[in-house]
Formats: structure tokens, sequence, C-alpha cells
């Protein structure tokens, strides 16, 4: 699993409760280290947060999605709502704050279905 | 007919008569003249008759004197004949100044003088002889004596006859003379009559005429006086605003309908009254009287102002923000004579601006949302992870390491908000801030939304400068501002915050620069006006507009320089606030 986020702790925190999941994850804290990442290891699903400096995760989503058009993306963002073309891109969006319990349950169904 | 003219034809009408009248005075005066000295000649012709007449009877009474002595050799009948001699003499004198122009009868007298004198020489032969007691009977003597006077008898008679004609030559003139008199008299009377009463009734005329004309002229003027005044008494009482108008001693003559509305009066009640007394104004907040436009007008002699802040009182207690303006009104000479004054109710329109201000307070704050998105939701979102992960049971070491994880995310959270907050806060009075640390605190804000837009920012705040505000408002200016910097700069553009003191510590200049494509002349002039915007839709139109209301609360300024060239381009804007703000108004934007 891979995970990019650009708030540190944040990401720290993320990688934490998946390992306790039991979920093996590797993290990037922008989209172009994701992006490398993704090309190098053989990824099984994609945590992206929106709003990142340099690409913003809808330009990440578009570019994985070029390379592996099947691999599950779920998008989180503090945001409340965002424009349909990165909706487009991406499998499930989530909002944070929603709480670890709901990330969890939606990130498994995810998996399941793809 | 100007006044000029008018006169010289009164003058005409006056003189002219009179002229005339000595004209026919001076003619009579020459005719009477003509007449004396014709009457004088007759009663010269009538002593010269009286004299001739008289002298030969005395010549005769010598002669019978004469015959007497010759007679009686008596003395005493030489009386008359002494006694004639100088009365004869002077006579003779007498006719030879009269007969002194007639040369005829000059010979003539002189002739019979010397008859005369032959004779008297007789005679005194004669008495001669009587005396010596000679040959006097002699009939020679005797005959010389008789032939002698009959020839003075006849040239006297001769003489006589002359003058009697003379004398009615000269009667009939003067009788002619009389006669002309008349008919001149006449003639030229009715001739004058005719002359001055012609001239009369044509100066008359013309009098009568221009009187006419002058007439219609001021009937005319008086219609038109009319309409015009109909016109504009129409046109103030269809104004939408108040209009009061005062005479130049501050009394109400007249007062359109919306003023009588306004001030709760009508215009019977008004007029004549001063105006304090039918409009009376209050400083909103102060409640002191405030002066009378009236007064302002006449004391400054210009269009004026009221002052901010107004509020009209009214007689059923109610009270209306009013905006207003005076002036003069001035005769031909320029001396005042009267005020107008014209004013509206801008409750509403203050209402709603103030309503503006208000919706503008939370649209800066929507547009910080990026911001309470991310430096809110993040953290709160690692915290409920923490939680979750405490629930399950970590070993001691995991959960201290987790709640340290919380509590640095928390504290981020509890900051921002603080921040966010403070944005609301207004102190009553204005204080002493550090614009370093606004200025940083702003861009602590607006992080996030430079990151996502790829916007790099550069510092150039080397020192503190104090100034004193209002920092809740001047945060909003900043926020304002650099919010435009960075939509202007775009995606990987660039932007820049400087912050210096003024020189001698009179306060400090910032400047928030965006390399973005600039603003062209002449929409530079509008940006500060309220609801322009260039970003269409999204844009109130009003943030601007505030900023400089805001900056002019604090008695500072804000000007926009900015390039279009395509090798140089973007924009500043500079923002100058003095360290003590000199009179901090009660209201912004205006």
């Amino acid at each position: 699993m891979l995970c990019v986020d650009d708030e540190a702790i944040g990401l720290q925190v993320r990688k934490i409760l998946l390992e306790r999941e039991g979920y093996r994850v590797l993290t990037a804290s922008n989209g172009a280290e994701g992006l490398s990442l993704f090309q190098q290891h053989q990824i099984h699903a994609v945590v992206l947060d929106y709003s990142m400096p340099g690409m913003d995760g809808g330009q990440v989503a578009a570019a994985m999605r070029q390379s592996n058009p099947k691999v599950p993306i779920l998008l989180l963002s503090a945001y409340v709502s965002l424009p349909e073309e990165v909706l487009a891109h991406v499998d499930r969006y989530l909002t944070k704050g929603d709480g670890a319990v709901s990330f969890l349950e939606n990130l498994r169904l995810l998996l399941k279905t793809c | 007919m100007n006044p000029r003219a008018f006169d010289r034809l009164l003058k005409q009408a006056v003189f002219l008569p009179v002229l005339l009248l000595l004209l026919l005075a001076a003619v009579l005066l020459t005719e009477v003249r003509a007449t004396f000295d014709a009457t004088k000649f007759e009663q010269q012709s009538d002593r010269n008759i009286s004299d001739l007449e008289g002298a030969l009877k005395l010549i005769i009474d010598q002669e019978t004197g004469l015959r007497g002595y010759q007679i009686t050799e008596d003395p005493s009948f030489l009386d008359p004949y002494n006694r004639a001699k100088p009365a004869i003499t002077a006579a003779f004198e007498r006719l030879k100044n009269d007969f002194a122009e007639q040369q005829s009868q000059e010979e003539e007298l002189a002739a019979a003088r010397r008859a005369y004198l032959e004779w008297t020489q007789y005679a005194e032969n004669e008495q001669a002889l009587v005396q010596r007691q000679g040959q006097y009977r002699a009939l020679s003597l005797n005959a010389e004596g008789k032939q002698r006077m009959d020839d003075i008898r006849e040239r006297f008679a001769q003489l006589i006859q002359h003058a009697a004609r003379l004398r009615d030559e000269r009667s009939a003139a003067v009788r002619d003379q009389v006669r002309r008199i008349v008919e001149t008299t006449i003639v030229l009377t009715v001739l004058l009559g005719i002359l001055i009463g012609m001239l009369s009734r044509r100066l008359l005329h013309r009098v009568s005429d221009s009187y006419v004309a002058t007439l219609k002229a001021a009937e005319s003027r008086s219609e038109e006086l009319y309409n015009s005044q109909q016109s504009y008494y129409t046109t103030l009482q269809s104004i939408g605003d108040a209009v009061i108008v005062c005479d130049g001693d501050g009394r109400v003559t007249f007062m359109n309908r919306v003023a009588q509305d306004l001030c709760g009066v009508n215009q019977v009640e008004a007029d004549g009254k001063a105006l304090a007394q039918v409009f009376n104004i209050v400083n909103e907040t102060t409640r002191a009287v405030v002066e009378n436009p009236v007064d302002k007008v006449r004391r400054l002699n210009r269009v004026v102002g009221l002052a901010n802040h107004t509020v009209l009182l009214r007689p059923d207690g109610t009270e209306i923000n009013i905006d207003d303006s005076g002036a003069p009104i001035r005769d031909q000479h320029g001396e005042l004579t009267g005020v107008v004054l014209v004013f509206r109710d801008i409750t509403q329109s203050r209402k709603t601006a103030q309503a503006l201000l208000a919706s503008e307070k939370l649209a800066v704050a929507g547009r910080l949302s990026a911001t309470i998105a991310h430096e809110i939701h993040n953290p709160l979102d690692s915290v409920a992870n923490l939680l979750y992960l405490l629930g399950n049971h970590p070993s001691a070491e995991d959960a201290q390491r987790y709640i340290s994880l919380a509590t640095q995310e928390l504290r981020r959270v509890t900051e921002t908000s603080r921040t966010m907050l403070s944005l609301y806060r207004e102190p009553k009075a204005p204080i002493l801030l550090d614009l370093k640390d606004l200025l940083e605190s702003v861009l602590v804000l607006l992080d996030r939304k430079m990151q996502d837009s790829g916007v790099h920012v550069t510092r150039d705040m080397p020192d503190e400068v104090r100034v004193e505000g209002f920092p809740a408002e001047l945060r909003q200016v900043f926020t304002n501002l650099l919010t435009n910097a960075i939509e202007a700069a775009g995606r990987d553009g660039s932007i820049s915050v400087a912050l210096r003191a003024q020189d001698g510590d009179a306060g400090a200049i910032v400047e928030v620069s965006d390399n973005g494509p600039g603003i062209p002349d002449e929409v530079r002039m509008k940006i500060f006006a309220p609801f322009f915007t260039t970003k269409g839709e999204q844009g109130t139109g009003l943030g601007l507009w505030i900023s400089r209301g805001i900056i002019n609360k604090h008695s500072g300024s804000i000007e926009a320089i900015s390039r279009t060239e395509a090798e140089k381009h973007g924009t500043t804007m500079r923002v100058t606030l003095p360290a003590k703000a000199a009179s901090l108004l009660t209201e912004t934007a205006r």
C-alpha cells in the first residue's frame, strides 16, 4: 500500500494505523515521490491526499491511472467537496475527520471489490 | 426707450414752446419800439406846428405892439414886443433842431428867420424913429412894414402847411404801426399755437409710445418670470432629494415635498421660520448639535457638505441619517441672498453599507476556508486515528508516543483556531501592534493556499515595526492584499512581502508584490471602487474598497503600482501607515 500526504504527522499516524491492521505501507510526502515509488514497487492500493504542493492528488491519481488503470485509489481530503474531474480518476473519496473506523472499513471494501 | 432719450424728449417738450414764445415776444418788442418811435415823430410834428403857430402869433403881437407904439408913442405898447423876443428866439432854435433832418424845411426856416430878423431890424428902426419923433408914419416905411410882415406870414403859412402835412403822414405811420402790431400778434400767435401744438403732439406721442412699449416689455418679462418660476417650482417639487431654500437671514422660504416629509413639517408651518427650528440636526454618536448648514455657507461663502454621521431629529421623535450639501444663492452683484440646502435619507443605504461590511468580513473568512479545512481537519484526523490506536490496547511505549503526537496536533488546531478568531475580535480603541508579527500570522494562515497554488513567497521583514491600529482590521487588509497577490501570481508565480519603517519613526511601509500580469492603467483607476472586480462571478468587488476604507480610517494610504509589459510585469500594493493615527473615525467606507 502506498500512502501519499504532505502532512508529516498525519502520514506517520496513518502508517502506524494501517500497519496495525496488517498492511505493509510505503509512504511518500509529495506527488513526484509517490509516483516514483508507484513505478518501482508493486502497489496494491493507493491512499492519496488531495492538497499537496507541486502535483495535487488529482494529478497524481491521473498519472497512476495511466500506468496502471486497475489499481484501487482512495482519495482523502480535508476539503468537503472536490471537482468532478478529480473524482473521475479515483475509485473512492473520503473526507478526513470521519474517523479511523470509517477509513479502515472503506479501504477494506475497496480492496474487496477490485 | 432709454432714460437719456426720454429726458431729451421731455426737455424738448418744455423748451421748444418757451423758445417760440420768446421769439414772439422779441418780435412784438420790436414792433412796439417802432410804434413808440412813430409816435415820437408825430409828437414832434405837433410840437413844430405849435411852435410855428406860437412864434407867428408872437411876431404878430410884436407888430401890434409896434403899431400901438407908433400911434400912441407910449412905450408900454412895446412890452409885448420885448416879452416876445426871447420866446420867438427859443422857438426858432427848437424848430432849427427839429428840422435838422429835413433839408428843404431847414432852408425855408432859415429864410423865414432871416425875414423876421430883417423885420425886427425895421421894427427897431421904427422905434428909434418914434423916439426921435422922426418920420415914422412915412407911407413907405409902413408899406415896408406890411410887406415884410406879409412875407413872414406867407413863409410861416408854408412852414405850417408843410408841418401839418408831415404831421398827417406821421399820424398815418403810427396808425399803420399799430395795425401792424395787431396783425403780427395775431398771425404769430396763430402760427406759434399751431407749431407748438404740432410739436407737443409729436413729442407726447413718442412719450406715450415709449411708455406703452415699456409697459409691454415689463408685462412680457413678468410673464417670463412667472413661467420660469413655475418651471423651477415644479422642478424642485419633483426632485427626489429634499430641497430647502432659505433667504439671506437663514429663514425658510421654500421646502419641497420630500423635505417636508423628512423634516416632518409642512411648508405653511415652516415658512419664515429660522432653519434650525425645522431642521434639527445632531451628531449621531455625540448627540452634539451640528452647525446649521445655512450658517456654514454664510461663514465660508461657498458650497459645503455636512459633517459625517449627521442625524435629523424629527418632531415625532424618530431620527434619520442624512447626507447633504448647502450652496449659496447670489444676486447679480455676487452678494449672498439665500442658501439652498439639498439632503437625503441615507439610513437605508447606511444599513446596507454596514451589512456589506459585515458580509465581507465573513467572505474573508470564507476565503480562508482552505486554511480552516487543512489546519483543522488534518490534525483532528490524526488525533482521531491516534485515539483509535489508543483504544486497541497498545503497549505503554506506543501509547506514550501516540499521546505525544496527538497533543502536538491539537496544539496546532488551537493555534489556528485562535488566529482565526482574532480576526473577529475588535478592540474599542487602537492599540500598539507589531506589523511584522501581524504579517507573519497572516502568512501562516495563507500558507496552505500558497502551497496549493504553487506560489513562492519571499519575506523582506528585517525588523519589527510598531504602529497604532486595530489588529483585526489590518489583518483583514493584508489577507485581502496577499490573497489577491497569490491569485495574480498564479501557478509557480511568486509574491513578496516587504516591511520597512518610514524615516524618522513616522510609521511603516508595507509592500505586497506579485509577478502576475499586472493591472492596465485604465483599470488601475477603478480597482478601489466598490463592486469592481476582475474575477467575474467569483469576486465581490468589495475587498480593495473595504481595505482602502480601513487604511483611511488609520490615516494611512494605499496605492497600486503596476507594469504590464511582457518583459516586466507585476503589481505592488504599497500601504503606508502612520505610527500614530491622527484621528480615527468611527466608520470605515464612505
